[in-house]
């Protein structure tokens, strides 16, 4: 058997007033468009942003936001800097076509090296873009990261709000606060001004409810969405006066409003030995 | 609105006192466990399975078993749990506060 070890580094953002996961139970979801988006969008109010990619296996900030891969930190260190955001992702440093093969502890490590040897400087929120489900990256940052709340992202579909409901229910035993849930792809605004429920609608607002927690938004589907996130300019830079991008704007908003509103929660207090 | 932990109360103090772990819980209850009592309900996985097996009859303590068992450390996870690591190398347990505050209302 190993020799007792001490405990793990804790980790801590002096400078970071918030660190926001947005996290769904399920993959597909448009989870890293939500977590871009919402970037921006806080971004537009003034407020210092950071975005950190923690999927580690399928990043996708540097496609969404226009970084060619990989980076030369010699000439650009880390963070990154686009549309005024600070950007860390695995992608940066792996190229593209190469899979990213490792177990649970290698995961922890990249993470805690985003969070600790990045230069964040001061920022008013930390955007961390969670992989799918509840595993090691969850439970890294739930474990050693000082999260300030968690977004729950979903589509309205009950394939996807059964899985949200999943990753809630983690955050809310790892004692992270649920700041709410989003309804990505909520619906479709056709030519004719009509408004289409292309995969239904209200899940996420009746999931938020039974689960007692804020319903943060909706969002519109809009083919622009994806074309901005292929062409590495989210469409709250690209087309700011959109539905979409106002719905971004709303998103925010609510997303500061259930920060302010927050309880502290106390932290645990140390074991006298 | 924001959801936050499980309605459960919180440990205000947790000391070592020799053989016991105090918590002063927030509704006022004082619970006190020995070290064996926790490492009994050890809720990692290897313990777990140690004790769903039959006892081995023939089993051979090792060196660091000879010796009384005594925690060594016991830092805090996240905003939800506490690992113990104990003078014989194990720490892979999580001990969650509801698990603590059922051990002390046992």
């Amino acid at each position: 058997m190993r020799p007792p070890q001490g405990p793990p580094p804790k980790i801590s953002l002096p400078g970071i007033s918030h660190v926001v996961a947005v996290a769904s139970g399920k993959g597909g979801v448009g989870k890293s468009t939500v977590a871009a988006n919402l970037a921006l969008a806080l971004s537009r109010t003034g407020a210092r942003v950071g975005l950190m990619d923690a999927d580690i296996y399928g990043p996708s900030v540097p496609m969404m936001m226009g970084v060619g891969c990989p980076v030369d930190q010699t000439v650009t260190p880390f963070p990154l800097d686009r549309f005024g955001i600070k950007l860390m992702s695995i992608g940066f440093v792996v190229p593209p076509e190469r899979a990213v093969i490792w177990r649970g502890p290698m995961v922890d490590r990249a993470l805690r090296q985003f969070l600790t040897d990045v230069t964040w400087g001061s920022l008013d929120y930390l955007i961390v873009d969670l992989p799918p489900g509840t595993g090691d990256a969850q439970l890294t940052l739930a474990q050693h990261a000082p999260l300030t709340g968690a977004v729950i992202v979903t589509t309205p579909q009950d394939v996807s709000l059964i899985d949200a409901r999943k990753g809630l229910e983690m955050f809310r035993e790892v004692r992270v606060p649920v700041l709410g849930i989003v309804e990505n792809m909520s619906f479709f605004v056709g030519e004719d001004g009509k408004r289409y429920e292309i995969f239904r609608h209200g899940g996420g607002k009746k999931l938020a409810e039974a689960a007692s927690v804020a319903f943060l938004g909706d969002i519109p589907i809009d083919p622009r969405v994806a074309e901005c996130g292929d062409q590495g300019e989210p469409i709250v830079h690209r087309y700011p006066d959109s539905v979409v991008a106002k719905a971004y704007v709303a998103l925010a908003d609510s997303v500061i409003q259930q920060l302010a509103a927050q309880k502290q929660e106390p932290e645990l207090p140390e074991v006298q030995m | 609105m924001a959801a936050s932990a499980p309605d459960t109360p919180f440990p205000k103090a947790m000391r070592r006192e020799g053989d016991y772990l105090v918590i002063e819980w927030s509704d006022g209850l004082v619970g006190r466990l020995t070290w064996k009592q926790l490492r009994d309900a050890c809720p990692c996985a290897g313990c777990k399975d140690e004790r769903e097996k039959p006892a081995n009859p023939f089993r051979i303590l090792k060196a660091e078993e000879m010796v009384p068992l005594a925690p060594v450390n016991m830092p805090r996870i996240g905003r939800y749990a506490y690992k113990i690591v104990w003078s014989d190398g194990h720490d892979t347990g999580i001990f969650t506060l509801e698990h603590l505050r059922e051990l002390c209302q046992r």
